[in-house]
């Protein structure tokens, strides 16, 4: 018998809930945030600089006197957005081409497989840092150099899921049954893997925020005075002494945002 | 004075009785089979008689083995007795044994350690036993350059080599084609002459009546009938019983040869090859409407490739294969031998039949219509297939493949996963579907007798052919 009984195991589920709360609580600071507590990322007031928390300002103030709060928030929404909407770029091509691969053999998928193991061979940072310097526009940059660099883990994912569910029984009967390469795909491709190409979208996520964060923490990323999280770390760590919790606070998001995420991918089976 | 006496053996699982009380004894020189369907308890029974039931399930009872009394409740105490009094032999040997120890050194093992000889003796012990199985200089060989038969020796010499004079196999013709089950029958007597007792579990009634001696019917954990085989077989006294020997394909009774209709397809000279081997080569045959062609061989000899011939999924390295004009690629179907594997598991089986009768306009009524006549309850339709049985599933890939209106169903071997008799009831269903349907249908099975009282026509494939015993009315094709 091929069917596995998949037993929920109340471990997963608990360490779905505890992925989901971080990922949402840290949606919810930096989409409603800025709507209870009005202010400006940019606003500059060197008289407050680095001094602590007060109402228009919850989490105090960095060495330009900006408030850490809205550039926080400000932060914590242009990464995931860059992160996501590389991720659903990348899925989508590696989704399109991996069945299209698997289903078409031969030439296409030698050539394809020999692209996806190259892109592999060489290092993402690297490659983001190529297409930054070709492509004008920072965010559109990281947009289409994470798309590149993605895109080869939902092809592999799916290219291999396919070439399985195409050798089956049941995709060779559906076929003498009449029906065409889109049933197939709805009934027997999909169904199989869509939990690996969301586990795969959760990692891919956190791996595109990381990059984000890595990359304007050596300087190369995201330009002054944009809050980005590796930034707004950078440029707060000379005075970790004076204004610790300044420091920590985009420390703190970026690890809850990740663990989330992490937690997320990890806990589905696939 | 008894090999082994077990008294009141229950099983239960939580408290609830899985297992009612059994008693049996075996006596030297006498097989004894337990004879029932997946589910029955009969691999319960043995494991409780073993000590070797799942942690979550306990027994009761009391246990006599040659001189020791045991009690069924605490397995602990049947330990020590493994491999010097009471031997397994387990499901599919070939699987049991360590790939990476030569076939001699497994034996000389077990005499060494189990038996507690010395080096040297062990070793010209288990050389001894090799040779009086017949593997004289297999000894140096690794189980995979084994036959399946030679590996199943090797594993029964090892298996006796601790001295127990108790044998117990559990199904031990699981998997294998007609030759090789009177093979391991014919082993597991000849042990039993060397003055041991057997224990054969199975729900094979063709090896049950081969190995003959004492015979006891379970079916839901309940002792149905006990006796004689030979008189259980010939004679049975309770419902159950006959139904499932009815169910024997050796007691069909044969079916009528149905009148040659329209032909639909015609194979001249055809050929296969796998991997650079020659599967069968200038095989010739014709299919008409309602007539059913029986394919016979053993595993590996071409027949589901010949399959994929006929239903146009591989081509043929020699011959031709011409259908009759105006019949659609739709008209060539499939039975598969795993149905569970043949729907998309993760729809329920409702929308799969709706889709197809959708794809091939026919009105959702149809199905409706249909499931009654193939013994089928509208409820299984809510489930996936993982949660329909077997037999169930497969009546309704049948179903499926009506909604079609196919003229040629190819049946790689649908029943060969099924009990004796929801196997009588899905052939009996695909015999109906021939005559009803008008179409026609290549059956594929290992056993000889079920294609000999179900087709017109026998086609052998397969070196192993001329050993198989096909009593056919007419062999059309010819053999490699």
């Amino acid at each position: 018998m091929t069917d596995v009984v998949m037993i929920p195991r109340p471990a997963g589920h608990a360490t779905r809930c505890t992925g989901g709360v971080l990922v949402a609580a840290v949606l919810i600071f930096s989409l409603i945030g800025p709507l209870a507590v009005p202010g400006d990322p940019f606003a500059q007031s060197l008289m407050k600089a680095l001094s602590g928390a007060e109402p228009g300002a919850p989490l105090g103030y960095d060495h330009l006197g900006r408030s850490i709060f809205h550039r926080l928030a400000h932060a914590l929404r242009l990464s995931p957005a860059i992160a996501i909407a590389a991720v659903l770029t990348a899925g989508l091509g590696g989704l399109v081409l991996g069945t299209w691969a698997a289903a078409r053999g031969g030439w296409t998928d030698r050539i394809l497989t020999t692209l996806a193991d190259a892109l592999l061979a060489l290092p993402g940072l690297l490659l983001v840092l190529i297409v930054l310097a070709i492509v004008p526009g920072t965010a559109l940059g990281f947009w289409a150099g994470l798309s590149l660099v993605l895109w080869v883990e939902f092809f592999r994912l799916s290219r291999a899921a396919t070439h399985e569910v195409l050798a089956s029984p049941a995709v060779q009967a559906t076929r003498l049954l009449g029906f065409g390469p889109t049933y197939v795909f709805r009934t027997h491709i999909w169904p199989e893997i869509a939990p690996m190409m969301l586990t795969a979208a959760a990692f891919g996520t956190a791996t595109a925020i990381m990059v984000i964060a890595a990359l304007g923490f050596v300087h190369v990323g995201m330009r002054a005075p944009t809050p980005e999280l590796g930034l707004m770390m950078v440029e707060l760590l000379p005075y970790w002494r004076e204004a610790p919790m300044a420091l920590l606070s985009p420390v703190i998001a970026t690890f809850a945002l990740l663990l989330g995420l992490t937690l997320l991918a990890g806990s589905r089976e696939t | 004075m008894s090999l082994l006496k077990a008294e009141d053996i229950t099983v239960s699982q939580g408290g609830t009785p899985i297992l009612h009380p059994v008693s049996l004894h075996l006596e030297p020189g006498e097989p004894l089979v337990i004879l029932g369907e997946t589910g029955s308890g009969k691999s319960l029974l043995a494991q409780a008689i073993m000590g070797t039931l799942p942690r979550d399930l306990t027994a009761r009872g009391r246990v006599a083995l040659g001189d020791h009394l045991l009690d069924a409740a605490r397995p602990g105490g049947f330990r020590p007795l493994w491999g010097r009094q009471i031997a397994v032999l387990p499901q599919e040997p070939w699987l049991s044994l360590d790939p990476l120890m030569r076939a001699e050194r497994q034996v000389t093992e077990a005499h060494h350690l189990v038996r507690g000889l010395g080096a040297a003796e062990a070793q010209a012990q288990a050389a001894s036993d090799l040779n009086h199985l017949g593997l004289t200089g297999a000894g140096q060989r690794y189980p995979h350059e084994l036959s399946g038969g030679m590996a199943q020796r090797v594993a029964i010499a090892a298996a006796r080599a601790g001295g127990a004079r108790i044998v117990i196999a559990d199904e031990p013709t699981k998997g294998l084609d007609a030759a090789r089950r009177d093979e391991v029958a014919d082993l597991l007597l000849a042990e039993l002459a060397r003055g041991g007792g057997l224990l054969v579990i199975t729900h094979d009634l063709a090896l049950a009546r081969r190995i003959g001696g004492q015979m006891i019917v379970l079916r839901e954990g309940r002792v149905v009938e006990a006796g004689a085989t030979a008189s259980v077989m010939s004679a049975p006294t309770q419902a159950y019983t006959r139904d499932l020997i009815a169910a024997d394909p050796e007691n069909w009774a044969p079916r009528k040869p149905a009148a040659a209709g329209l032909p639909i397809l015609t194979a001249t000279g055809l050929a296969a090859e796998r991997g650079g081997t020659r599967l069968f080569s200038d095989l010739s045959f014709d299919l008409t409407e309602g007539r059913i062609l029986g394919i016979t061989g053993p595993s590996g000899c071409g027949k589901s490739t010949l399959g994929d011939v006929v239903l146009g999924l591989t081509g043929a390295s020699a011959g031709r294969v011409e259908k009759a004009a105006g019949l659609t690629a739709t008209a060539f179907q499939k039975l598969y031998q795993d149905p569970v594997a043949a729907f998309p598991r993760h729809q329920t089986l409702g929308r799969t039949l709706a889709d197809v009768a959708r794809r091939h306009g026919q009105p959702e009524t149809r199905i409706d219509t249909l499931m009654p006549r193939l013994g089928l309850a509208p409820a299984l339709l809510t489930r996936r297939p993982g949660a329909v049985s077997g037999g169930e599933l497969q009546r309704l890939a049948l179903l499926r493949l009506l909604l079609v209106r196919p003229k040629v169903i190819f049946a790689d071997e649908p029943t060969s996963r099924l009990d004796p008799i929801t196997q009588k009831q899905v052939i009996d269903l695909l015999c109906e579907t021939a005559t009803a349907e008008g179409c026609a249908i290549m059956l594929v099975s290992h056993d000889p007798a079920l294609v000999a009282r179900t087709a017109d026509h026998v086609l052998s494939l397969g070196p192993a052919a001329a050993n198989a015993d096909v009593t056919a009315p007419r062999v059309v094709g010819a053999l490699q």
